[in-house]
């Protein structure tokens, strides 16, 4: 039997279609305010273009929307959904930092069991999130695809102090108002995220091969200046953004197998 | 029993008393290591600050200390700042007792008595347990016995004092059989809370629900995974018990204020024979209490040790696995401070451990939801 892993997160919604490891098809598309919604049409979507019915798949959803999806045939957490994910891209994979739109986490996968032995994550602050980088572009006019590679330019990176997104932003336009250039600013901004998930991280021992996964690892800025702050190489996944819904549909298939 | 209705029913239960026996009512932060049978002695109805808050009660309190002080703090400020009117007993409190256990405490406790003009008793605690910490302890019982004897007009006698202490000692011996009850954790926490709310004169009902658990044992369903709770207190009204419960978790163990830190602190019969003076006997119990966070400087090994040992033998005897969460009320210090070393050294001894950060904003509801699920998958 196939197996779907829907990953509903706080910006946006994942979802993978795969036949045993074999990924067949994914979407990605923003969330709104109505999970259930997004969720449900991603899914008809996906079968209606691969020719499945609904009993032709299980479905396993994951993401701080998992539980408003009733299509699923059930759940799992997205610290699970994301520790089994990054295995599938790099098997021996030991950590895990996954910055999302709401939340960022580091998780701790055991060498032996290939399970998850420890994990920490922000609570409801936005800091280090996506939804803080989101911010931060928004303030500096300048879209999101493209404030990581802003950030690269500068050799003169602003201290920003704040780490919670409502002061961070008063902070940079205190900036602006100072004369500080946008690359300069939008570096501290990087650097900020930095510093504090890897501060997050270190508190549990992430060591390498450590994978970055999650909405914001696309952003080349900040794997970079995790990397000084942790002070080793990281890897990100093909598809960052889709280690929940992956590791969702391979939690699927385990326990169709069992 | 919900939250709103035990209040209810607590706020015309605190004024019957108060009317009817024209008794005066003490309220004083829930962890204080406050003697309540000097209180009780005095013919003083002691009132354990113990209750949860909410996004309101916390914005509330934001008038007086920032925001970055204890939840717990701010929430006791803001029920007096806001009065909701669930808590319309607080109304009737005569006076407030300030106290050092923590910072925050001291802060809380001072503002409540400053700006909402309530009298001040005060009752210090030594933070080492040498000969002058323990006379220093004496010394401050005392001190606190004659501020009550002013209030209420007479002598506090060794013979009422003792009765007090007699009859808390009986009431924690009953609430401590509530452990090994076959209950739901939330229904052995229910108990708990009401406990620390209505004092002895909770024993009557607190035996019958004891007795008719023993001799009908709940089969407890739905459970994966069995836990020892410790860190700060869950206090009446919190949803954090019902997360737990809904991801199949059930706490087998309070091991905070509500609960185990509170009924533990028993004297033994030969002490309550051998020692007369019913001052010296509160501080013997302070001196005993090897688990005071203040005063025990290896407080912490011992903690670790009696988890694994409870761990241990809990597994022996079920077969099931033992998870702990530890839950640190944000902003309180006291319990973020020990949170690393609690998790280093107990799972260190292959004991699945979470420290679960929190206040008691409902916006942060689905990311607490999510940490307590994990675990759960973690332990599986």
């Amino acid at each position: 039997m196939k197996t779907i892993g829907i990953d509903i997160g706080s910006l946006a919604s994942k979802l993978v279609l795969m036949n045993d490891r074999e990924i067949i098809d994914h979407r990605i598309d923003r969330s709104t305010y109505d999970f259930k919604r997004i969720g449900t049409n991603l899914f008809n979507e996906i079968l209606e273009q691969n020719g499945l019915k609904r009993s032709d798949v299980y479905v396993m959803s994951t993401g701080y929307g998992r539980n408003s999806i009733d299509i699923a045939d059930d759940r799992v957490t997205e610290i699970t959904a994301h520790a089994k994910g990054i295995q599938y891209f790099f098997p021996e994979a030991h950590s895990v930092i996954d910055i999302g739109g709401q939340d960022s986490k580091a998780i701790l996968i055991s060498k032996k069991t290939r399970n998850v032995i420890d994990f920490q994550m922000n609570d409801k602050c936005a800091a280090g999130t996506g939804r803080f980088l989101e911010v931060m572009a928004h303030a500096l006019d300048v879209p999101i695809e493209r404030i990581g590679e802003l950030a690269l330019k500068s050799n003169n990176p602003a201290a920003i102090s704040s780490t919670c997104t409502v002061f961070a932003e008063s902070e940079v336009i205190s900036l602006f108002a100072r004369g500080t250039s946008k690359q300069d600013i939008a570096s501290g901004i990087h650097k900020s995220i930095a510093r504090r998930v890897a501060g997050m991280a270190k508190r549990i021992g992430v060591a390498p091969q450590l994978v970055f996964c999650g909405g914001v690892a696309k952003n080349i800025a900040v794997k970079q200046y995790l990397e000084v702050e942790l002070g080793f190489d990281i890897v990100t996944p093909k598809h960052p953004q889709l280690t929940g819904a992956i590791g969702a549909a391979l939690i699927a298939q385990e326990k169709l197998n069992k | 029993m919900e939250h709103v209705e035990l209040l209810s029913e607590f706020s015309i239960n605190l004024k019957d008393r108060k009317e009817q026996e024209n008794k005066k009512i003490v309220a004083f932060m829930s962890h204080d290591n406050i003697p309540e049978e000097l209180l009780d002695a005095a013919g003083i109805i002691p009132l354990r600050m113990s209750f949860a808050g909410s996004d309101d009660l916390m914005s509330a309190s934001n008038d007086y200390l920032p925001a970055s002080t204890c939840s717990f703090a701010q929430t006791c400020i803001g029920l007096y700042s806001s009065k909701p009117h669930h808590y319309d007993f607080l109304n009737l409190v005569d006076y407030f007792m300030v106290s050092n256990h923590c910072v925050s405490d001291i802060c809380a406790s001072e503002i409540i008595t400053k700006y909402f003009d309530i009298p001040r008793l005060n009752f210090y605690i030594p933070y080492t347990l040498n000969s002058e910490a323990l006379q220093y302890y004496k010394n401050e019982l005392l001190e606190l016995k004659k501020q009550l004897e002013i209030i209420i007009g007479r002598e506090i006698l060794n013979e009422d004092i003792l009765k007090s202490i007699k009859k808390y000692n009986q009431f924690k011996k009953k609430l401590s059989e509530v452990q090994e009850l076959s209950i739901l954790g939330s229904q052995k926490l229910e108990i708990f809370q009401k406990a620390i709310l209505y004092g002895p004169s909770y024993l009557n009902e607190l035996e019958d629900i004891i007795n008719k658990s023993k001799s009908d044992p709940v089969k407890v369903n739905n459970i994966k995974f069995d836990l020892i709770f410790t860190g700060c207190s869950m206090f009446i009204g919190d949803y954090l018990i019902n997360l737990i419960e809904d991801s199949g978790g059930n706490i087998i163990l309070f091991d905070t204020w509500i609960g185990h830190s509170y009924y533990s602190q028993v004297f033994l019969d030969e002490e309550l024979e051998r020692i007369q003076d019913p001052l010296e006997l509160l501080v013997a119990r302070f001196k005993n209490n090897e688990l005071g966070d203040h005063s025990v400087s290896n407080f912490l090994e011992n903690k670790v040790l009696q988890l694994k040992n409870l761990i241990d033998e809990h597994e022996q005897k079920t077969g099931k696995k033992v998870g702990v969460i530890n839950h640190i009320i944000k902003f309180c210090d006291h319990i973020n401070i020990f949170q690393t070393f609690l998790k280093e050294r107990l799972q260190e001894k292959g004991i699945r451990f979470l420290n679960l950060e929190r206040d008691y904003s409902r916006a942060n509801r689905g990311q607490l939801s999510t940490r307590i699920e994990a675990f759960m998958e973690m332990m599986g």
